[in-house]
C-alpha cells in the first residue's frame, strides 16, 4: 500500500515534468469517462422513470381491460354488446377467483370543479375502492368511500393534492366542506396524500395528485347517465397465476359481449417485454460507447508511456544500477499510468455531473440523464482499468531493458 | 601488500566476449584477481581496453561468458536476478563518469534512492542521508536540484548516493572524466579519506597520475588483466 502510494507521488511528480502531454492524455481519459458516466445517466434516468411509473401503475400483476376497435368481420354486430359495463366487473368477481383486485373506472375529462372564485380543471374518476389498491393511493386526511357511498350514490367526494391546492386556501381543512362539480354539490370527505418523485424540477408524480375520485355508482347515475367503462382494471392475486387469470377473463368478458370482441386486455408484461428489449439495446449501444471510450483513453495513455520511457532510458538504467529489480521499474511505470488516468477519471466524472446537471435544463424530464451513484463507481473502475492494461506493455519494455545499453543511452 | 581485510570480490579465469558485426570481440580474457575489503584500486587502462566491461562485471550489471565471479565467496552466477539487484541495492555503490543524477529529484532525495530498493523499510533512512550528504559535505545543497549545481557538485552527490547504502565496494567509472582538474584532485581527496575510513574503493581510469593515487593498481590491455605496482 505504502509503495503504491509512493508510486502515485513519483507519478504525479512526472507528470508534472510534462504538463501539455500530461493534460492531453488525461483529457482523452477524461472525456472517455464522461461520456460513459453521461450514457449512463441517460440510461438511468430513461430506465428509472419507466419503472417507477411501471409500479406506480399497479405494477406486473396488473392486467388493463379497456375498450378496443371491433374487428372489421365483427363491425356489423357491433349494436349486438352492451359494452364495457359495471355488470363485466361483478361477473369476473365471480366468475374468475383468481383476480384479487377490480378497479371498473368512469372517466370524466376535463371537469371544472369550482368552490366560490377558486376553481380546478382536470379529471374525476368514478371508481370502486380497487383503484386505491391498484394505482396505490393513500388517504392522507378524512376518509374512504363506504359501502353505504356506493349504495346510495353518495354525492361525495376524494380529491388530490392539487385540487386541494386549486380549492382551498393553504392551512384549510377541505374534509366537511363542498365543491361544485356539475352544478351539484359534492361533500369532500376525504384528501389523498401528495405524491412527489422530482426528477429535476419535474415531479413525475404529477398526476397522482392532478385527480379527484366520486363514487362510481354516483357518476354512473348522476353525472354520466351510463354504466359503461372507461377502464376495468385488474390485478392477478399473485404472478404465477396471470396467465391463468388474464385468459379466464378474456372467456368472461366475451362471454358478456356476447362473442364481440370490442375490448382489450393486456399486461405489463408485455410492456416489460419490450422494455427488456429496448433496455438490452441501449445497454448494448452503451457499452459499444464505453468500449471505444476505453480503447481511446488506453491509446492515449500507452502513447504517453511509450514516449516517456523512451525519454528516460538513462533514468531506467541507473535506477537498476542502483538496485532496482526489474519488477520495481515494471511497478514504477504502472504506477505512473495508473496516476495518468485516475486524474482522467476524476476529471471525467466531474465534467460529467456538470454535464447531467446542465442537460436537466435542457431536455425535457422523462428523457434527461440522471446522475447515478453506480456510474461513478463505474467511470472510475473504468479508467483505473484503462490505466492498468495501457501500462502493462510500456511498462514492461521499461522493465526488460538492459541496463548497460540504457546507461550507455544518450 | 599489507593491512587487507576478507575477501569481497573474487574473479577467477573470467572472460567476456560478444559478436561485433562478423566478429568476436573478446572483451576480457582469463581475467583472475582479488579484491579484499580496505582495498583502493585503480583500474588502468586505455579506452577500449575492456575496463569498462570489467567495471560491469563487478558491479553485476553483465554476466561473463566463462569463468566465475565470487561475491563475499558465493557465485554470481548462481544469484537470481533478483538477489543481484538486492546486492546492488544494499552491498555496492556506483558512481558514473556523467554522474547520472536523476534531474527532477531533489539532491536529498537522490541521495536516498538506492534505500528505496531495500528489501525492507531502512528505519535510519533520513539518518543515513544526512550522513552521506555530510561526507561529502553537500550537507547545505540538500534541497536544490542536480541542474543548480557545478560538476564536482553532481559527482559529490552522486558518490553520496553510492555511499548511502554503506556499501561492501564503491566501484567508480572515470569518475573524474568531466571535471576540471582541480575540481578532480578534490574528488579524488575524497576517495583517499573514504578509503582511509574504510571504505573498498575500485575507480576505473585510463589515466595514469589518477591511478598513481591508489595503493593498488591493476592494468587492462586488449582484455588481459595484469597487476601493477603496488606501493
Amino acid at each position: 500500500m505504502k509503495r503504491l502510494f509512493s508510486g502515485v507521488i513519483n507519478g504525479l511528480g512526472e507528470i508534472w515534468g510534462h504538463k501539455l502531454r500530461s493534460l492531453l492524455t488525461i483529457a482523452c481519459v477524461m472525456l472517455g469517462v464522461a461520456s460513459m458516466v453521461v450514457t449512463t445517466g441517460f440510461m438511468e434516468g430513461f430506465f428509472g422513470t419507466w419503472e417507477t411509473s411501471l409500479n406506480e401503475r399497479g405494477g406486473l400483476e396488473k392486467i388493463n381491460g379497456r375498450p378496443h376497435q371491433i374487428a372489421d368481420r365483427q363491425a356489423p354486430l357491433a349494436p349486438v354488446s352492451r359494452g364495457f359495463t359495471l355488470e363485466d366487473a361483478r361477473a369476473l368477481r365471480e366468475l374468475v377467483p383468481t383476480l384479487g383486485v377490480l378497479s371498473p373506472e368512469i372517466d370524466d375529462s376535463n371537469v371544472r370543479l369550482t368552490r366560490g372564485n377558486r376553481r380546478h380543471t382536470g379529471r374525476v374518476q368514478g371508481v370502486t375502492e380497487g383503484i386505491f389498491e391498484i394505482n396505490r393511493y393513500d388517504i392522507a386526511e378524512g376518509r374512504a368511500f363506504s359501502d353505504l357511498d356506493y349504495h346510495d350514490h353518495a354525492e361525495v367526494i376524494i380529491i388530490g393534492s392539487e385540487v386541494r391546492k386549486n380549492c382551498f386556501e393553504p392551512g384549510e381543512n377541505p374534509v366537511g366542506r363542498f365543491l361544485d362539480y356539475n352544478g351539484r354539490p359534492f361533500l369532500v370527505i376525504g384528501v389523498l396524500q401528495h405524491y412527489e418523485r422530482l426528477y429535476g424540477t419535474y415531479n413525475t408524480l404529477r398526476w397522482k395528485n392532478d385527480i379527484a375520485f366520486i363514487p362510481i355508482t354516483t357518476m354512473a347515475s348522476k353525472v354520466k347517465r351510463s354504466d359503461r367503462l372507461s377502464w376495468l382494471n385488474m390485478k392477478a392475486q399473485d404472478l404465477s397465476r396471470l396467465r391463468e387469470s388474464v385468459d379466464a377473463a378474456g372467456n368472461v368478458l366475451a362471454q358478456q359481449h356476447r362473442g364481440i370482441i370490442d375490448f382489450q386486455v393486456t399486461t405489463n408484461e408485455e410492456a416489460l417485454a419490450s422494455f427488456a428489449s429496448t433496455k438490452a439495446s441501449f445497454v448494448i449501444g452503451g457499452s459499444a460507447i464505453a468500449g471505444v471510450s476505453l480503447l481511446v483513453s488506453g491509446i492515449g495513455i500507452m502513447n504517453l508511456m511509450l514516449a516517456s520511457i523512451n525519454e528516460r532510458v538513462r533514468e531506467i538504467g541507473i535506477r537498476k544500477a542502483i538496485g532496482a529489480t526489474s519488477f520495481n521499474i515494471f511497478s514504477q511505470f504502472v504506477a505512473e499510468a495508473v496516476t495518468l488516468s485516475l486524474l482522467g477519471g476524476a476529471a471525467g466524472v466531474a465534467v460529467a455531473v456538470g454535464a447531467i446537471k446542465g442537460l436537466a435544463y435542457v431536455i425535457p424530464p422523462g428523457s434527461a440523464p440522471l446522475l447515478a451513484p453506480s456510474a461513478f463507481v463505474v467511470g472510475f473502475a473504468f479508467s483505473v482499468t484503462a490505466g492498468v492494461l495501457a501500462g502493462v506493455y510500456p511498462a514492461i519494455q521499461a522493465a526488460k531493458l538492459d541496463p548497460i545499453e540504457a546507461l550507455r543511452y544518450e | 601488500m599489507s593491512m587487507v581485510g576478507p575477501e569481497v570480490l573474487r574473479l577467477d579465469r573470467v572472460g567476456k566476449s560478444y559478436p561485433m558485426g562478423d566478429t568476436i570481440v573478446n572483451a576480457l580474457v582469463d581475467a583472475s584477481f582479488t579484491l579484499h575489503e580496505g582495498e583502493a584500486v585503480a583500474i588502468l587502462g586505455p579506452s577500449g581496453s575492456g575496463k569498462s566491461t570489467l567495471m560491469h562485471l563487478l558491479g553485476f550489471l553483465d554476466s561473463p561468458s566463462s569463468g566465475e565471479i565470487l561475491f563475499e565467496g558465493r557465485p554470481v552466477a548462481a544469484l537470481t536476478e533478483r538477489q543481484r539487484a538486492r546486492i546492488r541495492a544494499e552491498k555496492i555503490g556506483f558512481v558514473f563518469q556523467a554522474f547520472n543524477l536523476l534531474p527532477r529529484l531533489t539532491v536529498r532525495a537522490n541521495v536516498a534512492l538506492p534505500l528505496t530498493y531495500h528489501g525492507g523499510e531502512v528505519p535510519d533512512a533520513a539518518a543515513r542521508v544526512d550522513r552521506a550528504l555530510e561526507l561529502v559535505g553537500m550537507t547545505n545543497r540538500a534541497h536544490h536540484k542536480p541542474g543548480e549545481l557545478s560538476g564536482g557538485q553532481r559527482q559529490r552527490v552522486a558518490i553520496a548516493r553510492a555511499l548511502v547504502n554503506e556499501p561492501r565496494i564503491l566501484l567508480a567509472d572515470e569518475p573524474t572524466g568531466n571535471l576540471d582538474t582541480k575540481t578532480a584532485a578534490a574528488i579524488l581527496d575524497l576517495f583517499k579519506e573514504l578509503n582511509r575510513l574504510g571504505r573498498t574503493i575500485v575507480v576505473v581510469t585510463h589515466s595514469p597520475e589518477i591511478a598513481a593515487h591508489f595503493k593498488r593498481q591493476l592494468h587492462v590491455l586488449d582484455g588481459g588483466v595484469t597487476e601493477g605496482g603496488a606501493k
